[in-house]
């Protein structure tokens, strides 16, 4: 029986009995207990198993600062690394105990705890290293996998989570004791307030402890509803409750992620996280402080519990871990664990205090005294024994005699940190208390104020002072709060980091990292290593670089290392503490960018048809593009590309183009900018002509192209790839407003106004001449590389006689709304002759017989227009363009450039493959030089040939030469090196 | 995340803008009397320093407009915002002290107890 009389307590709800499992056995815990403190009634102590040796573990804190007590909630996704000592158990929730096979109970892995040597300080880096360079991959590796690790990540999870964003003048972090008086406070003044807290109950210290009886003669729980109460009527402040601060960034941007689902099982339509961005003015940090550990033999038993941790499961919880637990300390603030034993009727089984007896609190000394506990003063603990629980302990007195203590349990305190997680997050500076031995708060660098024990305000009867002093800035009137306390003095402390272990056995260590396995000896080794820097120290040894980054222990840590090099801590320095304060799900992170929302889908107009007529899309940035058009389901992509290109050549062809960039210019000074924008010239060209026109960055290389339309000296319409189109626009904006603002000219996106359906194939003029019977499309009064505008039904369309393929084509330009029903007649105005539909892949196959470049495929950004062979597309007349002045640098002009070639295998059938090497030397020699690559290959049914497009070294004079692709297996292909045209090279088709 | 008062919309939150690089970069003509150097200088080389530095920002997600800024890249501090066309402030009307967050040496990292 470890339970306290639970009528007095108003945060456990005692007659509402709760059933959950753990590892499979079902257990009852009441509404309101967290899975610790439920175990922890059912008189469960081993909670899970430790990181590198395998080490039974038990709850060392009763909060967030938790080392060991991580658990896997099996019914929530199999959520891993769950915190026990803060989860809320509900009806049917599922957990179980992490890293122990097969069972917690019988453990194979924790055999690591007798190996340990295998383990050391640095042990990552040295094992990467050798001896031999297999040894990390065949022996280490999979061991590792086996034996270390935390919980296991989730199989699936829906992630459902929504972001909220805040503008606020104050953000109180902290709901206790400060953070109350502070909101309160500023109850209807003119500032818009943020209260936050972890916990679904306000009021801090006051529920956890017995530290302060009465505030302003009320129970502290009658002044927390008052005050609550009041808060909440107020117009100005708002509480955020389950909600951990995690991220303190610049200009006072905080992060902080709230539970909606504490204590009962998430619904998974329901949002179960909202992540908090809040933006302030002034941060108020109430965020209290953390208990320290201790370091001795075995310091990490089950059984083993901090001092403020289990008056917690007391005043809170009302679970008693214990009847019968030893207190060792080294400071004050375990007087608060005595005093509230006594008051619940029972007492430690003995006190052990490092301190002599004149140094500890006279009130204490009497306690202790009175209620006849053994006292044991100047005295240590030597180490801790037991079999998966603490079973006895060693106890070295004044005198220098060891004493053994029969105990189960037994509670710690080494000291209190502020917990400045969140200060130094701001980049605010700590300085070190050599008085009460820790990091407190210095200097802000943020707007930024702390107050009590976050500041390092210790002592209770300063809160008066130092609130009035500190938040007198927001005009307030002066708070007078009135407390009564369960001890007279200040906080005192002693200074003592460890105990030097007494013998050695293997399983005996003294940890120093509870969640990560580290050891005051692994300490002591590195320094001895040279690791002597704390930064260096901590990466070497993993020390508090856990989940919980050391919170109860990285500062004992700097105690230790500080005697070790006898230099004072503040020398020593502090590592940084990073955000998340505490690990947040990346489900909370995502938010609705998640799943269908990650990343939008574009769509074409026409995209229901290509759905309806069996399409396969393939993504193409963010639009879904058909791929191919399988005619069946048995129909394979080599199949579908080969009919579907074979059909363009011999019939004709339509491609769903809408998805190219589209960007309209105009002013006074288009035509000016346009000439400098794109490598051609548009001077001379006649409104109502078109030209294929590249753009290059100021480095000279390809970086887009397209076809320009002249409407006119003053109105241009440009096409762009799909890729590029938003690049393009962007570039345009960037020159047009910081490098010649003088020209007159605007542009703007029309991409998703228009749709375009490409039409080509010898058959084009057939169809085309029947859907658009008003228009003379004959070669004379519609040449190649011209366009018209016309009406189809209402409708203002445009028609651009171009072509990607080869062959004879036209694009017409569509307002969307009326592209499905233009797209819809041709298709069956085409039927007669033979049209088909065809996807991204055919239209590759069609250009790459024809030599026209993909920019991004055949192109990588190290790519000029004279290695593509495009001289004849640079307006070499004009002054300046992007990227002009480029192509004459002494790098653009080498001769031995990587160049555009075709490539055509020796052996026509043999497949060729993208990314494949060209080389000289049918063997291959390591190193062999590398000419180049192959950038885009396909087999054409048209040419009855396998070939490709290739960049390599001085192509263009190799062309007719013979060379060899080479495969991953090692083996040659022989190929010869020709134009990059293998279709039409007159381009009779085209005007024809 | 920074804020950034963007000159036509007003303060915003970073994620709406996207950074431009050095600002004050004068582009030379494409003409081939431009020098190697001077063209090379103007496309491959941007200032990197630690301290003050005069940048462009794009207000992408809002106005699309462009505009200069000078920062403390040191802590993150913006100093000024003005707009394509107005002159460059000059360097002394800023306080150039290099301080940094954690007080940490001019050049390099550390933390602040090694830099005594
Ligand atoms: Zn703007």
């Amino acid at each position: 029986m470890s339970e306290l009389n639970l009528t007095d307590n108003k945060f456990i709800q005692f007659h509402q009995k709760i059933g959950f499992k753990f590892d499979g056995v079902k257990y009852y815990g009441y509404k309101g207990d967290t899975i610790a403190s439920a175990l922890l009634r059912n008189n469960l102590k081993l909670i899970g198993r430790s990181f590198k040796y395998h080490r039974p573990r038990g709850f060392y804190t009763c909060g967030i600062e938790e080392p060991n007590a991580l658990v896997q909630i099996i019914s929530e996704y199999s959520e891993p690394n769950t915190r026990a000592t803060i989860k809320k158990i509900y009806e049917g929730m599922e957990i179980e105990s992490q890293n122990r096979w097969p069972s917690l109970e019988t453990d194979i892995g924790s055999i690591n705890n007798i190996f340990s040597p295998v383990f050391p300080a640095g042990f990552y880096y040295k094992t990467f290293m050798g001896p031999h360079k297999n040894f990390w991959k065949k022996i280490y590796e999979p061991i590792i996998r086996k034996a270390a690790g935390l919980g296991k990540p989730p199989k699936e999870f829906k992630a459902v989570s929504t972001h909220l964003h805040h503008n606020v003048d104050i953000t109180i972090v902290g709901g206790g004791l400060n953070g109350l008086i502070a909101a309160k406070s500023l109850i209807d003044t003119k500032y818009s307030v943020l209260l936050i807290d972890f916990d679904d109950q306000l009021g801090g210290i006051l529920n956890n402890s017995n530290k302060v009886l009465s505030v302003n003669n009320q129970t502290p729980m009658d002044w927390i509803s008052e005050t609550v109460k009041e808060i909440e009527n107020s117009k100005n402040i708002k509480i955020l409750k389950n909600t951990l601060v995690t991220t303190y960034n610049y200009i006072n941007h905080l992060i902080a992620v709230e539970d909606k689902f504490v204590g009962s099982r998430p619904l998974k339509d329901k949002v179960n996280s909202t992540l908090h961005k809040i933006r302030t003015d002034q941060v108020i940090l109430c965020n209290g402080h953390i208990e320290r550990f201790l370091s001795f033999q075995n310091n990490d038993l089950p059984g083993i519990m901090l001092c403020s941790s289990f008056e917690k499961y007391m005043c809170r919880y009302g679970v008693l871990p214990s009847k019968e637990t030893v207190i060792f300390s080294n400071n004050s603030n375990s007087e608060s664990l005595v005093f509230s034993l006594i008051k619940k009727g029972f007492k430690p089984k003995a006190y052990i205090d490092s301190r002599s007896g004149e140094n500890i609190e006279p009130d204490l000394f009497d306690l202790i005294r009175k209620n006849d506990i053994p006292l044991y003063t100047n005295s240590q603990i030597k180490g801790a024994y037991g079999n998966k629980k603490l079973q006895k302990i060693l106890v070295e007195d004044s005198s220098g005699g060891v004493n053994e203590i029969k105990t189960d349990f037994l509670c710690l305190s080494g000291g209190i940190n502020p917990d400045v997680h969140l200060f130094t997050q701001s980049k605010g500076l700590l300085d070190w208390d050599e008085k009460d031995l820790t990091y407190k708060p210095a200097q802000a660098f943020q707007p930024t104020i702390t107050l009590g024990s976050a500041s390092g305000q210790f002592d209770f009867n300063a809160i008066n002072k130092e609130i009035n002093e500190k938040l007198v800035i927001f005009g307030i009137k002066p708070v007078q709060i009135k407390l009564e306390l369960n001890t007279s003095h200040k906080f005192k402390i002693e200074k003592l980091w460890e105990v030097l272990p007494q013998k050695q056995t293997i399983w005996s260590k003294s940890f120093i990292d509870l969640q990560n396995d580290v050891t005051t000896k692994d300490i002591r080794q590195a320094i001895s290593e040279g690791f002597d820097r704390i930064e260096h120290l901590k990466r070497y040894t993993t020390n508090s670089m856990g989940t919980d980054q050391g919170k109860i222990s990285s500062i004992n840590a700097l105690g230790i290392v500080s005697d070790l090099l006898d230099k004072k801590v503040n020398e020593v320095g502090t590592t940084i503490y990073r955000p998340p304060y505490a690990p947040l799900s990346f489900a909370a992170i995502a938010g609705r960018n998640s799943y269908e929302y990650y990343d939008p889908e574009r769509k074409s107009p026409i995209h229901n048809w290509h759905i309806t007529n069996g399409a396969v899309f393939e993504d193409v940035v963010q639009w879904k593009r058909p791929w191919y058009f399988p005619i069946n389901k048995d129909e394979t992509m080599d199949e579908a590309v080969q009919r579907e290109s074979k059909n363009v050549r011999e019939n004709a062809g339509v491609l769903d183009g809408s998805t190219l960039g589209k960007i309209e210019i105009k002013g006074r000074d288009a035509l000016a900018f346009m000439n400098l924008i794109y490598t051609n010239s548009f001077s001379k060209m006649k409104p109502g002509t078109s030209r294929y026109a590249l753009m290059l960055g100021e480095d000279g290389m390809v970086k887009d192209d397209g076809i320009i339309c002249k409407i006119s000296d003053e109105h241009f319409i440009a096409t762009t790839t799909t890729g590029g189109a938003a690049t393009v626009l962007g570039c345009m904006e960037e020159y047009a407003q910081t490098e010649w603002p003088n020209l007159n000219v605007y542009m703007n996106s029309i991409t998703e106004q228009y749709a375009t359906i490409n039409i080509s194939g010898p058959k084009t003029r057939n169809i085309i001449e029947k859907v658009f019977p008003e228009v003379n499309f004959s070669n004379e009064a519609f040449p190649f590389m011209t366009f018209q505008f016309h009406e189809y039904e209402d409708t203002p369309i445009r028609i651009l006689r171009a072509s990607f393929t080869g062959e004879m084509g036209y694009e017409i330009y569509v307002p969307s709304n009326q592209a499905l029903k233009i797209w819809e007649k041709i298709i069956s105005f085409g039927k007669e002759f033979g049209l088909m539909p065809y996807g991204t892949e055919t239209m590759h196959l069609l250009r790459a017989e024809k030599g026209y470049i993909i920019v991004g495929q055949d192109t990588d950004g190290s790519i000029t227009p004279l290695d593509l062979g495009l001289d004849w597309m640079i307006g070499k007349s004009k002054k300046d363009f992007l990227g002009k002045r480029s192509l004459i640098r002494s790098d653009t002009v080498r001769k031995d450039r990587k160049q555009l070639v075709g490539i055509l295998p020796t052996n026509k059938n043999e497949k060729l493959e993208e990314g494949q090497h060209i080389i000289l030397d049918k063997e291959i020699k390591t190193p062999t030089p590398m000419l180049g690559h192959i950038t885009s290959c396909y087999q054409s049914p048209t040419l009855g040939h396998n070939f490709a497009l290739a960049v390599i070294k001085n192509g263009q004079s190799l062309i007719g030469t013979k060379a060899f692709a080479s495969t991953p297996e090692l083996k040659t292909i022989e190929v010869e090196i020709v134009e990059p045209i293998f279709y039409d090279k007159e381009n009779s088709k085209l005007a024809s | 995340m920074l804020i950034i008062d963007c000159p036509y919309c007003g303060p915003r939150d970073q994620s709406e803008f996207s950074n431009g690089g050095e600002a004050h970069v004068k582009r030379p003509d494409g003409s081939a009397e431009i020098g190697d150097r001077e063209w090379g200088e103007y496309v491959f080389i941007r200032a990197n320093p630690k301290g003050i530095f005069y940048e462009r920002w794009v207000h992408s997600h809002g106005c699309r407009k462009w505009f200069n800024c000078v920062r403390d890249t040191s802590t993150d501090e913006i100093l000024k915002i003005y707009k394509i066309d107005e002159e460059r402030p000059k360097l002394d009307s800023f306080k150039n002290n290099v301080k940094t967050p954690s007080g940490e040496p001019n050049l390099g990292s550390g933390n602040f107890t090694v830099k005594k």
